[in-house]
């Protein structure tokens, strides 16, 4: 699990910024063998750099098992201190490359989240660089864009009365075919990534480790979504036939309002679907 | 002295550039570069840049600025094999890898890292001088700072983008326009041009640009016809400061645009940044608004014909 908003500083209830909170959670998550990531700032400015180092002591007390990290400073002040946490690559982080991840490898990164745009065949690829294996995202809305000014506010973050709590709320951003989530500091897709149907693929081409973001998700859509994948996952490593259970396909259409996508996977537009189940009959966005 | 290094969209406009007083001027290598390919230049015209530059005493920057497939490295490598071996030394790339790559093969070469870095803090630029890089481009929204910090502690060069845009997210960190729409394009030399991709192939859509609505969780709509900043600024008020600290670039951004507008705005950074030089306690910056502001509007002009035309192709 991976614990903490990289968007934004002032997220409610953000472990990436309460770092007292750290040590318990992370326990809990260990008593329950289940592994703790802890995210850091996506756009750490000059004046996030002092809370950055706080944030990396404190995940390497409490135990955590990683840091996931989207910027390049963050990486060097990691391995500047030692390395006391291995480092994931997150999605802003903008892995294309082997010799990207390559070098990243070398400044204590042990997975890289490729980006979004790189398809399943150059992440085979990647995949060969040694001593750094590939996170693939296999469900939940697309991170497309992140800045460091909240669109939902009005005033400044720290005398605008929406925040923290915008960002919480749903918010769309429609025009003409096209639909995207604010989050305030994130652009997300409209549409929910979802390689359900093509884990068999995923699992042969070597993949062991699968990404279901729930950021900004409700409860229910991490568990039951997380539920389907793991079940799917299991069927899947199990080898032999593959079919879609009902309950899976109505657990990833009921939390996807605005459709389903994985086009990006495919080598195409990232709001597109390439599939033969889960494939929206009549696409509107 | 800060080194004014503008846009070279094509051959004419190089000669423009160098003519109006650019010290320096960066190309793009067709499929490579940050821009869309008709904005780029194949290795013929990168070396007949390069000799105009040279004949000029002057600087051409080959731009190797995007994200590649890593099935694509072999492209890279041979390309910059040959244009090496033709003379260039100066390129400008994104991804840390290839800058590795590159300056390991080929260790007399400068390289920049480029605003595709997105370098926001004092960490990042050292990070990419570590991957070597000798100059780094300031995020269009860096503080001032961050840029005395970089410059006092990090050991790099810092390049400060004058005249660009501060897309609506972080440039180098967006994938809307590929979320929309996304092609292949391979050329005859095998490279991907990646349409729809900024990052990968330079053609952006700029669907942040469009109208938008802001809608409820329930479908109800909060706000009609928001804008997505993704604003063009023209900086002249910093250029006192710039050089005053000792910034080492001072770059003109937009191969996208006319020859005679680039040329306008080069011939106004040379006279602003020689007339600052030369008598910096009595420079004023009023005489110098009403012709920045010409320029602005007919930038302003082009941008919003180009961008109604990317956002109709998108949706194409």
């Amino acid at each position: 699990m991976c614990l903490g908003s990289p968007y934004c500083r002032r997220v409610e209830g953000n472990y990436a910024e309460a770092l007292d909170l750290l040590p318990g959670v992370v326990s809990r998550l260990h008593a329950a063998g289940k592994r703790a990531y802890v995210a850091t700032p996506a756009v750490p400015r000059e004046a996030d750099l002092p809370h950055v180092i706080r944030l990396v002591d404190a995940a390497a007390s409490a135990g955590a098992d990683a840091l996931e990290i989207h910027n390049m400073g963050v990486l060097r002040i990691l391995r500047e201190k030692g390395g006391p946490v291995p480092a994931h690559m997150g999605a802003y982080a903008n892995v294309y490359t082997h010799l990207a991840a390559g070098v990243m490898r070398d400044s204590g990164a042990v997975r890289v989240r490729p980006n979004a745009e790189v398809s399943l065949e150059e992440m085979a690829i990647l995949a060969r660089e040694p001593g750094v294996e590939v996170e693939v995202f296999v469900h939940g809305k697309i991170p497309l864009g992140v800045t460091d000014r909240c669109f939902l506010l009005t005033e400044s973050e720290e005398s605008d009365p929406k925040c923290p709590s915008a960002c919480g709320e749903v918010h769309w951003l429609t025009s003409r075919q096209w639909v995207l989530k604010t989050v305030g500091k994130g652009v997300l897709s409209g549409r929910d990534m979802c390689l359900l149907e093509h884990l068999p693929r995923l699992v042969a081409d070597g993949f062991r480790v699968f990404r279901v973001e729930g950021l900004y998700e409700s409860a229910a859509y991490r568990s039951e979504i997380g539920a389907a994948y793991r079940e799917a996952l299991a069927r899947a490593f199990a080898g032999g036939s593959f079919a879609l259970e009902d309950r899976w396909v109505d657990a990833a259409r009921r939390h996807a309002p605005r459709g389903l996508c994985n086009g990006y996977c495919f080598g195409t537009a990232g709001r597109t679907y390439v599939g033969t189940v889960l494939q929206d009959p009549n696409p509107e966005v | 002295m800060a080194e004014l290094l503008a846009s070279g969209g094509s051959m004419e406009m190089v000669q423009a550039a160098f003519d109006n007083g650019a010290d320096a001027v960066y190309v793009g290598a067709t499929g490579w570069s940050r821009r869309r390919v008709e904005f780029e230049m194949d290795d013929a015209a990168i070396v007949e840049a390069q000799r105009c530059a040279r004949s000029a005493g002057k600087i051409l920057r080959v731009a190797f600025n995007t994200l590649p497939a890593s099935s694509e490295v072999p492209l890279f490598m041979a390309r910059t094999d040959a244009l090496y071996a033709a003379g260039v030394r100066d390129f400008i790339l994104t991804d840390p890898g290839l800058m590795m790559a590159l300056k390991n093969r080929h260790p007399d070469t400068i390289l920049h890292a480029s605003v595709g870095c997105t370098i926001i803090n004092i960490q990042d630029a050292i990070f990419y001088k570590e991957a070597g890089a000798s100059q780094v481009v300031a995020e269009c929204r860096m503080g001032k700072a961050t840029m005395r910090r970089i410059k006092a502690e990090a050991g790099v060069g810092l390049e400060v983008l004058v005249h660009a845009t501060t897309c609506y997210t972080l440039l180098g960190r967006c994938t809307m326009s590929s979320y929309t729409k996304h092609g292949h394009k391979v050329d005859a030399s095998g490279k991907d041009h990646f349409p729809g991709s900024p990052n990968r192939g330079g053609l952006c859509y700029r669907i942040c640009l469009t109208d938008w609505d802001q809608v409820g969780a329930t479908g109800e709509i909060e706000a009609s016809g928001v804008e997505l900043p993704n604003r063009a600024y023209f900086l002249a008020d910093d250029i006192p400061y710039l050089i005053d600290h000792g910034v080492d670039t001072i770059k003109i951004q937009g191969r996208e645009y006319s020859v005679p507008l680039v040329g306008r705005m080069v011939r106004f950074y040379r006279e602003l940044i020689d007339a600052c030089v030369r008598d910096r306690a009595g420079f004023r910056m009023d005489p110098w608004r009403e012709r920045m502001a010409g320029i602005v509007a007919d930038r302003d002009a082009e941008r919003r014909e180009k961008t109604t035309g990317l956002i109709s192709e998108s949706l194409g």
